[in-house]
């Protein structure tokens, strides 16, 4: 009985680090995608945004852009065969061009934006799975 | 940041039933939409990444060459054990940092990493921000300007998730607000040398002064009523009033008042007289 307690504790106190780390793939997989970006000059922010959501849920993070810089937008998700999509909006909710997917791999997806206007900038994303209810993600910015 | 931002797939489905969605900080959740975003049937991310300094003195750099040497203050830390005014002005010597970073001086590096040592020992934080500020100092050494950049935004929120380890989210919050003052002065002293409708629309930041209004506004009473956070809100209505009628164009004066406002304020929280 004692060994059955201590194996459930065990697995409780192990159920939120591997929620942690699952996290953190998220984001590490944003930065593998943020990599040739750096190459080209792209300042990495160390600030990012993440979370777990429902599969193929759009989110959205509001942010603050400023005309004259180039952004980069890194989606990453933990988990496998997920579809990914990023959109930029700008403060009235009108689509933003975007050089779509121009660095794709299979556990992200990245976006290029020259905001036409200083200000407040909407970018909608989702992470769909076929296989998974939920979803790990992690969004990085850069700019040069 | 990873856990200040995080947003829980349990919180996303109880914010239906709760407006207060599951996230790690006082402040992380969703909340649905109510934009301007049409057909968006999704959830806000709740929480705002506020952008450094070095965003905006890029385009700076891009518009003109700056004399960033010029923009420079000579730091003198505070001798208070205030930890609301040291986060702030933890936040505005980290700006300071950015500064020096983009006027590529060397000296002024090394005296802000030994002052950002000094104030997180001040308060209470020393241990999260010594790599950081060793990194920084290191970097110096070989005038390795991207390390130092990103080592000062690492300081920044390696302080901020410090805090909010710490149940001081308020403080937290204080260091964004700080850091934001010093980076808007510094830009509207630049501009106002050079007024140019390109470089005064970089202040179009209405969002970031709603954010840090509505922070300030969730504090505790302690915080909120504290001399230079009360000081720092009617500010930041100033700058507000100016930003909303400026929507179309900034004209110098309206630069030249969020100048003051924002050095008024730091010297306040300086302890200047």
């Amino acid at each position: 009985m004692k060994r059955i307690l201590a194996m459930a504790l065990l697995c409780a106190a192990l159920l939120p680090l591997s929620s942690h780390a699952t996290v953190d793939d998220a984001h590490s997989f944003a930065m593998e995608a943020a990599q040739p970006f750096v190459n080209e000059g792209f300042i990495v922010r160390e600030d990012y945004w993440n979370g777990e959501v429902k599969s193929g849920q759009k989110l959205m993070v509001k942010h603050q852009l400023f005309k004259g810089n180039e952004y980069a937008f890194w989606l990453g998700t933990a988990n496998d065969g997920c579809t990914l999509e990023i959109q930029v909006l700008d403060e009235k909710g009108n689509p933003v061009q975007i050089t779509p997917k121009v660095g794709v791999g299979p556990m992200f997806t990245s976006v290029k934006v020259n905001p036409p206007k200083t200000g407040t900038y909407s970018i909608l994303f989702s992470i769909t799975s076929k296989t998974e209810k939920g979803v790990f993600w992690a969004l990085a910015y850069g700019y040069r | 940041m990873t856990s200040r931002r995080s947003l829980s797939l349990l919180g996303l489905f109880s914010v239906a039933f709760s407006s207060a969605a599951l996230g790690q900080g006082s402040n992380a959740g969703v909340v649905e939409v109510t934009s301007s975003a049409k057909n968006f049937p999704g959830y806000v991310v709740d929480d705002v990444v506020v952008p450094v300094p070095s965003e905006i003195f890029s385009v700076l750099d891009k518009l003109g060459e700056p004399n960033w040497r010029q923009e420079l203050r000579n730091l003198k830390a505070p001798e208070t054990t205030d930890r609301t005014r040291l986060s702030l002005v933890f936040g505005s010597v980290v700006a300071e940092g950015f500064i020096a970073v983009q006027a590529q001086d060397k000296k002024a590096v090394e005296d802000i990493g030994r002052e950002v040592i000094d104030l997180s020992k001040s308060l209470g934080i020393q241990k999260a921000v010594l790599p950081h500020a060793n990194a920084i100092l290191d970097a110096s050494k070989s005038n390795n300007w991207p390390a130092i950049r990103k080592e000062f935004d690492l300081t920044q929120k390696t302080v901020r998730e410090t805090m909010e380890k710490m149940k001081d989210n308020d403080l937290s919050q204080c260091v964004s607000v700080g850091g934001w003052l010093r980076g808007t002065a510094a830009v509207t002293s630049v501009v106002g040398k050079n007024f140019s409708a390109d470089r005064a629309e970089l202040l179009q930041q209405p969002m970031l002064v709603d954010h840090f209004i509505g922070q300030i506004g969730k504090m505790p009473g302690n915080t909120k009523n504290h001399a230079t956070v009360k000081a720092i809100l009617d500010g930041l209505n100033v700058i507000k009033e100016i930003m909303t009628k400026s929507t179309e164009a900034f004209t110098p004066e309206g630069v030249s008042t969020i100048n003051k406002t924002t050095g008024g304020l730091l010297e306040l929280i300086d302890g200047k007289p």
